[in-house]
């Protein structure tokens, strides 16, 4: 039962260890593997865009700025996309009057946005076919109710 | 034996009306409008010291369409738009980029209402010789009138040739061209006169001011206070180098918004 006398002071060890631990300025470092997007943006003659106002768009939605900065004195800009919404990301520079574009593929091909892309012929075309499939089922089965009505 | 029948019309009628909702149509309005800025609106100051206002800003405007472009269109490689979906405003029109007050909007060129709905990313236009009225036989005519040191001079400058601009996504504040259903979208031609005659608020090397001719090359063309002249006028009477500067800086006029275009010019 002498053990019972070690119980305060190894309490009082442990929670010493602790505190140590607790004020030595610890560091902690995580990771997570991302893939981020630089640009460079420079005018016709190559000089950079410095200062450069950047927006990012996200292809879930084009119209809204999803991310905005400004490049670096090299005319660089650095962002990490959203891994979830994959698509053609759309980086607009512009400065002092001068700016552009660019589109950047992520993730999977998926189109950004668009019209129905479907011409007046593919049209006609699918709903007839839509329409003969219907036909030819309604025929199928009315001539299988008359072969048995005659057998 | 009625019975087949009846199933028949009945998918029949069902079939359509399935096609009837998958089919309707998905359209908005499209505006196509011009701009020539506030260097336009406002006047400025050139390259070279000019208070330059403007009365009038006329040009026509033909075969003008925008387009849902796959690949998106790249002005500096220039070619033909790849596109999915296209609208073509019918007409050709001749406008004043100068209307309106300093704060006026963009002319509105025209719309078209029953555009398919998307992101219209692209878009063409021709700026061709007009036909008729008091612009005929040019297809930009610039009226104004230049100050400096006391000095005034009333210009119109009128151009011959024609070009052609093809242009990618607008590039400016906000995005333009997505066209909703039932909803209403609108897209740009931007034409930059700076590029003409420079702005003393750019640095001097400034590309834009290393390119444009400024208004000091057309002073020694006027005569008693007044420039009135067409593009064979301003050959014989500009210096071989600076109507070079004036033929070569033409074709960039044409933007969208702040984005570039290719230019082939007629």
């Amino acid at each position: 039962m002498k053990w019972k006398w070690l119980v305060l002071p190894m309490s009082l060890m442990l929670l010493l260890a602790l505190t140590t631990t607790a004020s030595a300025h610890g560091a902690k470092i995580e990771y997570t593997i991302s893939m981020a997007v630089e640009i460079v943006a420079t005018y016709d003659t190559g000089s950079p865009m410095t200062g450069g106002q950047v927006t990012v768009y996200a292809p879930d939605d084009p119209a809204t700025p999803w991310l905005e900065g400004v490049c670096d004195e090299e005319g660089r800009f650095v962002f990490t996309p959203d891994p979830t919404k994959p698509g053609t990301w759309d980086v607009q520079v512009r400065q002092a009057g001068h700016g552009d574009m660019i589109h950047i593929p992520i993730g999977e091909d998926v189109a950004t946005t668009g019209g129905g892309g479907y011409s007046t012929f593919q049209i006609v075309l699918m709903s007839t076919c839509v329409i003969w499939g219907f036909v030819g089922t309604a025929l199928f089965f009315s001539r299988n109710r008359r072969e048995y009505a005659h057998s | 034996m009625r019975k087949p029948y009846h199933m028949l019309i009945v998918l029949v009628l069902l079939a359509l009306i399935i096609l009837a909702g998958c089919g309707g149509s998905e359209t908005g309005t499209l505006q196509f409008n011009a701009n020539g800025e506030d260097f336009v609106r406002q006047g400025f100051v050139s390259k070279d010291g000019w208070a330059i206002t403007f009365d009038h800003v006329y040009v026509t405007l033909a075969d003008v369409t925008a387009y849902q472009s796959d690949p998106p269109y790249d002005p500096h490689a220039g070619g033909e738009v790849e596109a999915t979906t296209q609208v073509a405003l019918d007409g050709i029109h001749t406008v004043d980029l100068a209307e309106g007050g300093e704060d006026a909007p963009p002319i509105l060129v025209g719309q078209v209402t029953d555009a398919a709905a998307g992101q219209y990313n692209a878009i063409s236009w021709r700026m061709v010789r007009a036909s008729e009225g008091t612009t005929a036989g040019y297809s930009l005519v610039v009226v104004g009138s230049a100050e400096k040191d006391g000095q005034t001079i009333s210009f119109t400058i009128k151009v011959e040739p024609e070009y052609t601009y093809t242009c990618g996504e607008y590039v400016g504040d906000k995005r333009k061209g997505m066209l909703q259903k039932d909803g209403a979208a609108d897209l740009e031609m931007t034409f930059h006169f700076d590029h003409i005659f420079g702005d003393t608020e750019t640095p001097l090397d400034d590309d834009l001011n290393v390119g444009a001719p400024g208004f000091e090359p057309f002073v020694g063309a006027a005569q008693g206070g007044t420039l009135d002249v067409g593009m064979p006028d301003l050959q014989a009477q500009l210096s071989a180098a600076d109507y070079q500067m004036v033929v070569d800086i033409l074709p960039t006029l044409g933007h969208v918004g702040e984005g570039h275009c290719h230019c082939e010019t007629r």
